[in-house]
Formats: structure tokens, sequence, C-alpha cells
């Protein structure tokens, strides 16, 4: 994915001088350089119900809108800038559809599946199940497997007003500032405790057990009765909303 | 906690196999890193406790690498397994001279917990990561 440092010149000189003469054939040029990004990025969203060829000229567009708006001078490559913009402008058609944009189905189901076969798996086997186990058990490939665990990971920063999830009607904003009391025996916890005291109590206490109780997530999930995967989706959640958190500081 | 003497070393029981991946420093291609060490992980019989730690590891570093702000540049992670071991080693490039903001102590707890051993050092403008992750028997 690296580009010809030649080209990336030439490629910049044209962004500077379509900056300065808006010359529309230059526009075309850099549009067409690019075209290939926009499709790229379309069919990344393709099998969310919305045929590709609707997603390309979305993304096509936004591609356009990219080009008009790139400054050449602020430091960023324009494909950086560009894949956010095409990005961004795929959700909101997705959003204004009425659709979020999510895993495909059949993954959504074969999670399901997996966080029943995992605890169940758990107890028969006496151990936490291997990728292999469970693809059997589910009569699925490794691949599906891995590709269901990851489509079912909040890896992605969630919105303080975010439902905090699993039936849950609260949100996370509501239920920041308490510190779990099992936190304050440590120094580093100390230091560390402004941060956590921004997740919920349940999210503290699964953070606890794993990082500095090095729990296992089976362990945890067993000790709070829930499931292994349900552990580990909050955990993502947690790491994320500490990131942000700490990046805001 | 051990942690490695230098980063990029390959172990005595790490084999000659080496997974290269190249990607925009940008979050939406941390997946692609992730599945390749849960893949990898699998192949090695990794439960699913570790496949998951390992994600989280990955995750973790990438976001140390690139730190909070939006950059250009690419991201190189390099997976090479061993009969019971991962190592995972990365680096950033940035076409800018930022410097990526230090490990934090937080992060540095998580991973103490979730691999076996890890480094993380900082150059300006680009930092680089490894980590080791050995298969506990079930």
């Amino acid at each position: 994915m690296t580009v010809d440092p030649v080209a990336r010149d030439a490629l910049h000189a044209k962004f500077v001088a379509f900056a300065e003469s808006r010359d529309p054939a230059l526009r075309d040029q850099l549009v067409e350089a690019h075209i290939g990004l926009a499709k790229y990025l379309a069919r990344r969203f393709a099998n969310r119900g919305e045929p590709v060829d609707d997603l390309v000229q979305v993304a096509s567009m936004a591609l356009v809108k990219a080009v008009d708006r790139f400054d050449p001078d602020r430091g960023f490559g324009f494909a950086t800038y560009a894949t956010h913009t095409i990005v961004g402008e795929l959700k909101r058609h997705f959003r204004d559809k009425g659709w979020a944009v999510r895993a495909p189905r059949r993954m959504q189901e074969l999670y399901l599946r997996l966080t029943k076969v995992i605890d169940s798996l758990s107890q028969t086997l006496g151990h936490p199940p291997t990728i292999a186990d469970l693809a059997a058990a589910t009569d699925s490939s490794e691949e599906a497997v891995l590709e269901a665990m990851e489509a079912g990971q909040a890896y992605r920063f969630t919105s303080l007003d975010a439902p905090i999830g699993g039936g849950d009607t609260q949100t996370f904003a509501a239920n920041t500032g308490d510190v779990d009391p099992g936190m304050a025996d440590a120094e580093r916890r100390a230091v560390l405790a402004p941060l956590l005291a921004r997740l919920t109590p349940r999210d503290q206490r699964i953070v606890n057990l794993r990082f500095f109780k090095e729990m296992t997530q089976g362990e945890i999930a067993a000790e709070l009765g829930i499931s292994q995967m349900h552990v580990s989706r909050l955990l993502a959640k947690s790491l994320a909303q500490l990131r942000n958190a700490g990046d805001d500081t | 906690m051990r942690r490695g003497k230098a980063l990029n070393r390959l172990t005595d029981d790490a084999g000659p196999d080496e997974v290269r991946l190249e990607f925009p420093a940008l979050s939406e291609y941390f997946r692609l890193a992730r599945l390749t060490a849960a893949g990898l992980g699998s192949r090695l019989g990794f439960t699913v406790d570790q496949v998951e730690d390992l994600k989280l590891a990955i995750d973790e570093l990438c976001f140390g690498l690139t730190g909070p702000d939006l950059r250009s540049g690419t991201l190189t992670v390099r997976y090479r397994l061993g009969r019971d071991l991962i190592e995972v080693s990365g680096e950033s490039s940035f076409d800018d001279d930022q410097s990526t903001p230090a490990q934090s102590e937080l992060s540095r707890i998580i991973l103490d917990a979730l691999v076996d051993e890890h480094e993380f050092h900082r150059e300006s403008p680009s930092s680089r990561f490894w980590i080791l992750k050995r298969r506990v028997p079930g």
C-alpha cells in the first residue's frame, strides 16, 4: 500500500494547482486517479443489503467532495483524507436508509451461537475451547468462527450516550463517576482511578479482575454469571473508552 | 513479568515462517492485524480466551503506535510462529515529524495481563513494539 514518492509528489503538485485554479479538467484527473480507492471502500460495505453499484455511486460522489475540499497544505495525504470522507458518506448512506452498518446476518447468528457453545464446551472440556473446537461444534470453518468473534466485538469507541448493552437501558454517561472500592488498594490504581472512574461499576470490576487480578475471561464469566463472549466484548469496549479518555487528558 | 531485551528479536523457539502486513495508520485497518493474529493463534491451538487476549493486545499496540492524532503514514506488523508461541512486532512510519505519545501506565498493565512479554519503544517520529504470547495448555 505504499506510494511511489515521485508519483506522490506529482499528485501533490496537481492538488496544489487545483487548489489555486479550481480547473474542472484537473479535478477530473484527480478523481480518476483515486476512483479505485472509492470502489475499494464501497466494496467493504457490500453484503449489507445495498447494491454494490449504489455504494460505488455514493463513494464516488464522496470522492469528488474530498477532492474539492482537500487542502494540500494540511500535511495529510489525500488518501487518508479521502478515506475518512468516503467512509463517512457510506455510513451516512446506511444511516439515512435506517439500517445500521453491521455485520452480515449470518455472522451475527454465528456469533450468538458461539456465545452459548463456548460456555457449554468450557464446562464439557474443563478448559476454554480452541477455535478448532468451536468450528467443529458449530459446523463452521475456523475462519468463519474468527470472523464472527471479530464481528461481535466492540473495538471502536462507544459514545458516552450509547446504551450500555446487554439489555440495559441506562447510558454510559449516567453510570460514570464512582470507583469500585475493590480498585483502590494499589498505588498505580490510584493514579489510574480518574480514568477508571469513567467506566460503569460493572466494567470497572471486569477490568479489575482481568488486568489487575489477572483472571481469565472464562473465570470472570463464571464469577459474574455472564458468557465469556460477553466478558470479551465488555473488555474491548472498556479499553476503547479508556483509550479515548486517556487521549482527552 | 519478564520482558524482552530487544525489539524485533527472534526467540530461540520461533520458526522461520513470517507473515507481514503493511497498512495505513488508521484504526479501521487494525481489524486486519487482529484477524491475522487470531488466525495464527488458532493455527497454534490457542484457546478462545488466548485468541481474544491476543487481539486486545494487538489493538492496544496499534493504537500505541499511531497515537490519538490522525497522521499520514503506515504500520508494518510482522508475525512469527514458534511451536507453542507467537511473536508480533510492529513499527510505525509517518510522513510528519511529530512524536508519538509515550506508552501509558494503563497500557503497560493491560499488556502485562494479556501477553507473556512486551516492549514498546518510542522513537520520533516512529515507534516500535514487540510482544510474545505462549500457548497455555487447556
